[in-house]
């Protein structure tokens, strides 16, 4: 397990390597540099010049991505030329509440599609499983601005149960505890994500349900209860190891439509703006950490998966 | 500006150099109100009876993050917002131009008398009038020429460092010397006679006094250093520069708290773009009394503001052109006036793209006077924008009315029609076929013919690159690209995104890339009180997209600058209405909104719709 896990860690390195030199490949490639986004349409060239050997956007290509490298070792992300700060401080600003949105909207979701999935398997073709497939496939096609419309329009603003836009506390804790401005926001994300993992939790008991292990375990005269929860939901609950671990870097990266529409500064909204702006700095870390926790999250998908079902042997 | 595209805006900006558009009168000037015209709504007379102060809350659009406190702003940091809506509650331009809705001076909340041109138009003289800091100290002219000697500093590092800058042009490249006789009395000499209007309305309304007395230093602790010393001058914009960095430190930096404007900063929150501000109780120009503290509530997108509206959670805030046809829904809560804001849309043609001849196609008045003809301003405002916008014919659109939009900028010289435009091209030797492509059947330089240049068989065919951004540029151009397939034009459509097209149709980023694209349609430009195209349409021009060249134009634009005539930019709007050197689109209106709960000078209410914000005009009825 020890030198998988080392393997898998130098592995990665090199992918997140390569993602950055691809990135600033990229990059570089549509936008040679930065200046006339950063300074406007009718920037001068004087200006221009100027900006680019200020911000070394002069050099040759490889010895920008060398620098940009060096600064990265030295835990430098550079500086945010729009936003006017370090790349750094703004993830800092940022990264907890987008975490937060995102990581308990993922905790519901699962505690909410697994349960939801087995009743489906169990109950499969009976009304209530059409129903509840019916609801999934409706809120899993709808786009997730238009279910936050929704519930604004209905829980919000026709009824004001709740705030009309998520919490503009900068504390996480703050967050944490403004339940009224958090609840449709949560919701929203919560409900798209249970509609995705529900039907693969329902596809996955099927399938465990049909295996030889269950007949066994019925024959033996275990209560259904036992069979459910003591063989069917270990097992079925396999692939869900997997996109949880694949959700992991959506963790961070935020959910950009869900901060618009709730008025949520988070880091998705942050990758928007730069993506306007063209802000070199702040796309590339960015980027970077979302490859980084790609990496991350396969990882500990495997070695979940391996903890989870002892028949998984690492290579 | 598009006005519709934060992104755009900000970035106009950058470009508008002098763009002081200007606000607002006092609570008691105006007793009764007659709106402009083509106005989406109307801004009610000021409240009677008692009137209170409170805290006034304000949308902050998304993008609208205030970057950069200190009044010399660098070009990465220069947007309406930033310059309009938040620096200029905290330090004044010296000229106020902007006056409802329209772009002409507004002498109460000028800080200077009107300036005095002599030696030929060589020496301008400010006298300024009796304005103090919130320190209690007066405004004196060293805070103006402290202003200059900054600009120039900053300058002299980078030509990215002031946003506004335009080599050779203005300020501060054109003042040979700057003194201050007294107190009073700034004297500036020109390197050359300029057009008064222009220097007055344009260059003059850049400067921003700024407290030599308190900031003319190079450290938090340091002694106040002699400014006129280029070396110290380069000292004290490197402190003020870094500390205007500093965004988490606004509020709480000293050096903020002495201002001249109606506000002193309380609050900034660097990671929202939230920010609070006290009324400056020593502030010398018109205003309420009582006079509200103001917070600035920042949002992350068009939806999330208009959700604020709805549910009546800000004083004032504003109504995305999708959100139009809903304004019934508050309208029993909000005022709701839209105009739009001053400067043009256009679709840029290309004079260099050699591709099909299109260079010496659109070198024809007659083609530009055609495609004039396929574009139908009243259906799009109808269609697209809900209603809400102004047409626009040239340079300087119909509304906001200046003392410069020309007769012919008030009724469009080429109204739509499919038919004048087929009219058009068979009077000059094409061969029509609607639906498909025109070709040219009568090459040759007469008047019945397709023009110089144009071989036989020449097809009316190019492409169009089109801003995705706002919506509304590809609903007008889809239409247009619709009205001109029954002319016989053919033209091919292709979206982008604002950023990769001026970094790459662009002249000064990528002059390699002229045969790449025949009309491009980015967005626009706001432009200054004084609408002078220099710059865009000017043959030399920085700005000039497309490589327009026309020896008349450049005349009547050198005009503007450098004559004294004052009915130069007038002039110049006229003939480039008549030339059309783009496609000339209407303008959206900003739609604003403010509670019925909140009155006073109808005129600041307007100016909301030039990107002015004026609260301090403010007071609640309730």
């Amino acid at each position: 397990m020890t030198a998988y896990i080392l393997r898998r860690i130098g592995t990665s390195i090199v992918v997140v390597l390569g993602v950055t030199f691809i990135i600033f490949f990229l990059l570089h490639l549509i936008y040679p540099s930065p200046a006339i986004d950063v300074l406007g349409p009718k920037a001068t060239g004087p200006a221009i010049r100027s900006w680019n050997l200020q911000h070394g956007f002069d050099r040759p290509f490889i010895v920008q991505y060398l620098s940009y490298l060096g600064n990265l070792l030295h835990g430098n992300f550079g500086y945010s030329w729009k936003a006017n700060q370090s790349v750094t401080a703004l993830f800092a600003e940022r990264w907890a509440r987008s975490a937060y949105l995102s990581g308990i909207s993922l905790v519901f979701a699962v505690l909410i599609a697994i349960p939801l999935g087995i009743f489906q398997a169990v109950r499969r073709n009976t009304i209530a499983d059409n129903v509840v497939t019916g609801l999934a496939f409706v809120t899993y096609a709808m786009p997730v601005f238009m279910l936050g419309l929704i519930l604004i329009q209905v829980f919000a603003l026709s009824f004001p149960i709740f705030n009309y836009e998520a919490s503009q506390s900068m504390s996480v804790w703050g967050v944490m505890t403004d339940w009224r401005s958090m609840t449709l926001p949560i919701a929203t994300l919560t409900l798209i994500s249970v509609a995705g993992f529900s039907r693969y939790m329902r596809s996955s008991a099927i399938d465990q349900l049909a295996q030889d292990y269950i007949k066994a375990a019925r024959a033996k005269g275990l209560p259904e209860r036992l069979v459910l929860w003591r063989h069917l939901l270990r097992n079925a609950c396999l692939p869900m190891v997997t996109l949880i671990g694949l959700s992991i870097p959506f963790l961070l990266a935020g959910n950009l439509i869900t901060e618009q529409l709730f008025n949520y500064q988070g880091l998705g909204l942050l990758f928007f703006d730069s993506l306007n702006n063209v802000d070199y700095n702040t796309l590339l870390a960015y980027t970077m950490l979302g490859a980084l926790l790609t990496v991350v999250g396969n990882l500990i998908a495997d070695i979940s998966l391996t903890v989870a079902d002892p028949r998984i042997r690492l290579a | 500006m598009k006005v519709a595209h934060p992104v755009m805006k900000m970035a106009a900006l950058a470009a508008v150099g002098a763009t002081v558009l200007a606000a607002c009168g006092t609570s008691t000037s105006t007793p009764s109100f007659i709106g402009p015209s083509g106005a989406f709504g109307k801004v009610p007379p000021a409240a009677s009876g008692p009137k209170h102060a409170g805290t006034i809350t304000v949308a902050e659009p998304p993008g609208a993050t205030p970057t950069w406190i200190f009044p010399v702003t660098p070009g990465a940091n220069s947007s309406v917002y930033t310059a309009y809506s938040f620096q200029y509650e905290f330090w004044r331009p010296l000229y106020w131009i902007v006056n409802g809705v329209r772009p002409v001076e507004y002498k109460p909340m000028s800080m200077a008398n009107d300036p005095v041109f002599s030696n030929g138009d060589k020496t301008v003289t400010v006298t300024l009038k009796n304005w103090v800091w919130s320190d209690g100290q007066p405004v004196t002219s060293k805070d103006l020429l402290f202003w200059i000697d900054e600009a120039r500093a900053a300058i002299k590092e980078s030509p990215a460092n002031w946003g506004n800058y335009t080599p050779k042009y203005g300020i501060p490249d054109q003042i040979v010397t700057a003194t201050t006789p007294n107190a009073k009395t700034l004297v500036l000499t020109l390197n050359k006679a300029v057009n008064p209007t222009w220097f007055f309305e344009d260059e003059l309304p850049l400067i921003q006094p700024i407290p030599a007395h308190a900031w003319a230093k190079a450290s938090v602790s340091g002694p106040i250093l002699d400014f006129t010393n280029p070396a110290n001058a380069k000292k004290i914009y490197d402190f003020l520069a870094a500390q205007s960095k500093s965004t988490k430190t606004y509020a709480t930096n000293p050096l903020w708290q002495i201002v001249d404007g109606p506000y002193q900063i309380t609050s900034f929150n660097n990671t929202t773009g939230a920010w609070t501000a006290k009324p400056n109780a020593k502030y010398s120009g018109p205003h309420a009394t009582p006079m509200s503290s103001l917070s600035a509530v920042p949002f992350t997108s068009d939806t999330a503001e208009f959700n604020a509206v709805k549910s009546g959670q800000i004083d004032q805030g504003y109504v995305p052109l999708t959100d139009v046809p809903q304004i019934g829904s508050i309208k029993s809560t909000y005022n709701v006036f839209g105009y739009p804001g001053f400067g043009f849309n256009y679709v840029t043609y290309n004079f260099l793209d050699k591709t099909g001849d299109f260079n010496n196609i659109i070198k024809q008045l007659y083609i530009r006077q055609a495609m004039a003809h396929l574009e139908d301003e009243a259906g799009y405002i109808k269609a697209f924008f809900h209603g809400a916008g102004g047409q626009a014919y040239g340079p300087v659109p119909a509304i906001p009315a200046t003392p410069y939009t020309p007769s012919n900028a008030l009724t469009n010289p080429y109204p739509f029609s499919v038919s004048a435009a087929i009219s058009l091209l068979k009077s000059h030797g094409w061969t029509i076929n609607p639906g498909g492509t025109d070709v040219c059947a009568n090459p040759g330089t007469g008047a019945n013919q397709c023009g110089a240049g144009i071989p036989k068989g020449t097809k009316l065919a190019w492409n169009m690159i089109y801003n995705t951004s706002p919506a509304i540029i590809g609903e007008q151009v889809t239409d247009l690209v619709s009205q001109a397939r029954k002319a016989g034009i053919t033209i091919t459509l292709k979206s982008d995104n604002f950023n990769h097209m001026i970094a790459t149709y662009y002249d000064v980023a990528n002059p390699k890339a002229d045969n790449l694209w025949a009309m491009e349609d980015f967005g626009g430009f706001s432009i200054s009180a004084y609408p002078t195209t220099l710059g865009i349409f000017n043959s030399t021009g920085s700005f000039n997209i497309g490589g327009y060249k026309d020896p008349q134009a450049d005349t009547l634009i050198n005009a503007s600058v450098t004559s004294g005539n004052p009915s130069a930019v007038k002039n110049e709007a006229a003939y480039l209405t008549e030339q059309q050197p783009s496609l000339f689109q209407p303008l959206v209106d900003n739609v604003v909104v403010w509670k019925k709960t909140i009155s006073g000078d109808p005129l600041s209410f307007e100016s909301l719709t030039q990107y002015q914000l004026n609260p301090e005009f403010w007071y609640f009825t309730k």
